[in-house]
């Protein structure tokens, strides 16, 4: 495999909380790469490590060891004004609560991560609008997030994550506060940006119809890599490729010894 | 278990609220000053010679504690709303844990009686020392000399300050207990309720703040145009467009900021949008506190000016301090005593007497006062003030140029020279209002006189220096006429008495009034009549005391309540949406960043709520000393200035600090969130 494709190594990862009789091991050596373009999943049950692994890629947590090379630069060294520099320019980030700043309109949250890096609103206008007319929310871009519903928020915040094209998406329960019709607008959303902009998405879910979106998922238990499943995106559909997600969730259930 | 719990509690929340805890303590010191003024040397001193007014500001004082209670109510309530909201989790945890609410608001209520007592101990102790300060400056200041002070200690005003507090502090936190008693645990335990935003259309915001400014403006155009006349509609006026205007300019800021962010929105980098959406949200939702602390700012510049003003305005300058009435040998006599003439400086005879009587009545032999009431009637403003001068206008008591002259040399000023040409006019009135600077401006337009069918030209100058000790003797008008034309115009052209003035390094020695009283005695023991400056001096310190005292005390108080209150309101927003700088640190933003903001936000907060204040209270103290507190004539506008300046400066570091606490407060708490 040809190095320049690979998006984002990340090699031998660990994280460990506490110290002594109460260390607990959340991450224990995780190995992998993401391809540029790649849609990826990452699933297991709670307190897997999917979480920590998510937060230590986006720079939230400081890992124990181990490297994490986001376009060949090893991040896990960085210091506070590197780190802000790749939040929000290098990295977009998903949240499952949208977060959006309530006090602010739809444009004002949405340009917020290019105004951070220096660019004003007035020079991505085209941007902008461009965003919005793929995520459908030209119509609420001048409202306050408590005039919109829920998917709107999840839509803008997906503009505000995608604005300054960054190198990698990541989402952490995007769909985790939406209904299903909700979600289903949001992914199919999400599944043509990864299409047709080739833009890279890491997303940790629960939710299995979510999943079935991606290229590739990699399920975790108990801070390792457990299984991993493919998608021929050209040939299989969502649907198979949820029953075969399904699964592998009801053998997890069960622990390894039922595993294929 | 339970009281150990409440002792922790109590302990964590000072640590944590140190901004709110300073300020109840400079509250119960205030509080402790107020109360126990009756015990004070100087009131001590005034009840002796002035026991009528004294009583009557004693009875006085109860209504202003009543006054200060209500407003530190609210300072308490807010800090304590401030507190609590920030231990909703926990409050939300006990009742899941099967805490009875009952034994919850018994724990809230316990751990506040304890903090009560926690800054009570700290700030009575503190009280006394300042009290003591105060009661050795003020008797210092005023002359009253140090040797008879004692350590004033007031239980009264212990139990008082102890009660009032424990209740203002208890009513608080049951009203806060009510919100609580209705509140879910799962409310209590989700991340701080979410605010509803405030929205306004744009064109009724833009309304409103256009009223406010309209309304302001008509506020100040009353005080300071129509004040003069002292109607109390123009006065009710004041205050209702005042207080309607300040409202109104709040309620449609937040409209008027979001104009401003629209109209930079597009060309704004970094976090200047996510700031100025912070301030206007603040706004929007605090829009009536920002209005409230804004007028109660306003209310301690004036107050404090007030104080001032009144401290300066009542305090007169000493002339003569005795006056001796009976033959010149007599007197002579006692002034030669060794123990009486060691403190006197100097001693002259005063003709003071009325027109003689054929000038009393018939028209041809009355003075011709014709030139000197159209001086008058050239001074233009206040025009009711001079119509009644003119109406009234009489002058019947004259006064030897000689005599003035002495007088003037004793206090150390410059002499008049008359030439045997000209007059010149004396008022003991002149510090009263506005009268003396009517007469003042019209001497300055060449009045003249006609005595006896001749012409004399009036000095320009107004005197007012008390011509003998007593103070309570009013001279309306009088003229100082050169000797010889007193001699003839006078009804009693004998001395009216003797003038004495002290030593000025005896009175510097002593204290003006211990130096007063002693020479008191000493002439009280001769039995001859007298008058002395001390009884005048009563009324005088009195009024100084008790005006400037107690406004610059309510002054103080309205400064600390206001600043709490905006800086606490601040915390608050801030703890409401913490979770919005967590989410700023995902989109890039680093924490430097994020603390410049929130230093801006605190510093525009403050500052929107000083600007109208301090724009409010240059028209209200304008309005003031224009009007009714008129500085008398002769005060030394140096030391005014210098006053002036002193005080400011300490409502600039009194921001200052309140600003660089909150700032603090704010920073410490969102570094809390990193990491």
């Amino acid at each position: 495999m040809d190095t320049i494709n690979r998006i984002l190594q990340v090699e031998e990862l660990t994280k460990t909380y506490g110290k002594g009789e109460n260390k607990t091991e959340a991450l224990k050596g995780i190995t992998f790469d993401v391809l540029e373009g790649e849609f990826l999943g990452i699933m297991g049950a709670s307190g897997s490590g999917k979480t920590t692994l998510l937060n230590c890629i986006a720079t939230m947590l400081r890992p124990t060891s181990g490297k994490i090379i986001l376009n060949g630069l090893d991040m896990s060294g960085f210091n506070g004004s590197k780190l802000a520099d790749y939040r929000g320019k290098v990295i977009g980030y998903l949240f499952q609560e949208f977060e959006l700043l309530d006090n602010l309109t739809a444009r004002e949250n949405i340009t917020l991560p290019l105004s951070l890096h220096g660019v004003t609103a007035k020079e991505a206008e085209g941007k902008i609008q461009e965003l919005a007319a793929i995520l459908d929310i030209t119509e609420v871009l001048d409202k306050f997030p408590s005039q919109m519903s829920g998917g709107q928020k999840q839509r803008v915040a997906a503009a505000r994550a995608l604005i300054s094209s960054p190198d990698i998406v990541l989402a952490d329960e995007p769909t985790g506060a939406l209904d299903s019709k909700n979600s289903k607008t949001l992914m199919d959303k999400l599944s043509a940006i990864n299409e047709k902009q080739k833009k890279t998405i890491m997303m940790v879910t629960h939710d299995a119809n979510a999943a079935s979106y991606c290229s590739r998922i990699m399920f975790i238990q108990d801070g390792c890599i457990f299984h991993e499943l493919r998608r021929n995106v050209n040939k299989e559909s969502t649907a198979d490729f949820y029953d075969r997600i399904v699964a592998v969730m009801a053998q997890l259930g069960g622990g390894s010894a039922n595993v294929l | 278990m339970f009281f150990k719990q409440v002792w922790r509690n109590a302990a964590k929340n000072r640590k944590g609220n140190g901004l709110f805890f300073s300020s109840l303590v400079i509250a119960i010191v205030a509080f402790y000053t107020l109360l126990s003024l009756s015990k004070q040397d100087v009131m001590l001193y005034l009840a002796k010679v002035e026991s009528d007014a004294v009583n009557k500001l004693l009875k006085l004082l109860p209504m202003v504690y009543v006054i200060s209670l209500f407003f530190v109510f609210f300072l308490v309530y807010f800090a304590c709303k401030y507190q609590t909201d920030s231990r909703r989790r926990e409050f939300g945890m006990y009742l899941m844990l099967g805490m009875k609410r009952s034994r919850m608001f018994l724990m809230l209520f316990f751990e506040t009686l304890l903090s009560s007592l926690v800054s009570l101990l700290i700030g009575i102790p503190v009280a006394l020392l300042l009290t003591e300060g105060i009661s050795l400056a003020t008797a210092k200041v005023v002359g009253l000399g140090i040797i008879g002070h004692k350590f004033s200690f007031s239980m009264c005003a212990i139990i008082w300050t102890v009660c009032g507090f424990v209740i203002v502090q208890m009513l608080a936190m049951f009203i806060i207990c009510i919100g609580l008693a209705k509140t879910q645990p799962a409310d209590f335990l989700s991340d701080g309720a979410q605010e509803k935003q405030v929205s306004i259309s744009v064109g009724k915001s833009s309304a409103l703040f256009v009223t406010g400014i309209l309304f302001l403006l008509m506020a100040y155009y009353l005080g300071i145009f129509r004040m003069h006349s002292y109607d109390i509609r123009v006065l009710f006026g004041i205050f209702v467009f005042g207080t309607m205007g300040t409202f109104y300019l709040y309620k449609g800021l937040g409209g008027f900021i979001g104009k401003i962010i629209k109209r930079k929105a597009p060309g704004a980098v970094g976090l200047e949008t996510f700031t100025s959406r912070q301030v206007q949200e603040n706004v929007l939702s605090q829009h009536k506190s920002l209005a409230v602390a804004s007028l109660l700012l306003l209310m301690a510049l004036a107050c404090v000016s007030y104080g001032i003003a009144m401290g300066f305005g009542t305090k007169s300058e000493r002339s003569a301090d005795f006056t001796l009435f009976g033959d010149g040998q007599q007197i002579e006599n006692i002034l030669a005593k060794e123990d009486v003439s060691e403190m006197v400086k100097t001693s002259y005879p005063v003709y003071l007497s009325m027109k003689r009587e054929e000038y009393w009545d018939g028209e041809a032999k009355e003075f011709d006062l014709s030139k000197f009431a159209d001086a008058i009637a050239n001074v233009e403003e206040p025009k009711d003030l001079v119509e009644n001068i003119l109406e009234n206008l009489h002058v019947d008591y004259l006064i030897a140029e000689s005599t003035y002259n002495q007088l003037l040399k004793s206090m150390g000023k410059e002499g008049i020279s008359l030439d045997g040409t000209k007059v010149a006019v004396y008022s003991s009135m002149a510090r009263e209002g506005d009268f003396g600077l009517v007469v003042e401006q019209a001497l300055q337009n060449h009045a003249s006189v006609g005595i006896n069918g001749k012409e004399y030209g009036i000095e320009s100058t107004l005197y007012y220096d008390n011509i003998v000790a007593d103070r309570s003797i009013t001279l309306y008008l009088a003229f100082i006429v050169p000797d010889e034309i007193f001699m003839e115009l006078a009804r009693e052209t004998g001395v009216y008495g003797y003038n004495v003035r002290l030593k000025d390094e005896v009175v510097d020695e002593m204290g003006l009034m211990q130096a007063v009283s002693q020479m008191d005695e000493k002439i009280a023991q001769s039995g001859i009549e007298y008058d002395s400056f001390l009884s005048g001096i009563g009324r005088n310190l009195f009024y100084t005391v008790s005006a400037s005292y107690l406004t610059i005390y309510l002054g103080i108080l309205f400064l600390i309540i206001a600043n709490t209150v905006i800086g606490l309101k601040y915390l608050i927003q801030q703890r409401q949406t913490k979770h919005r700088y967590r989410t700023l640190i995902m989109l890039g933003s680093d924490m430097e960043e994020m603390e410049l903001s929130v230093k801006k936000q605190i510093q525009t907060f403050f500052m929107m709520v000083l600007t109208v204040a301090v724009v409010s209270s240059g028209a209200a103290i304008y309005t003031m000393f224009t009007s009714f507190t008129k500085l008398p004539l002769g005060t030394d506008l140096y030391k005014v200035i210098i006053t002036s300046a002193v005080v400011l400066a300490v409502f600039v570091l009194t921001e200052f600090i309140y600003i660089a606490v909150v700032k603090r407060i704010a920073g410490r708490e969102l570094r809390s969130i990193d990491g």
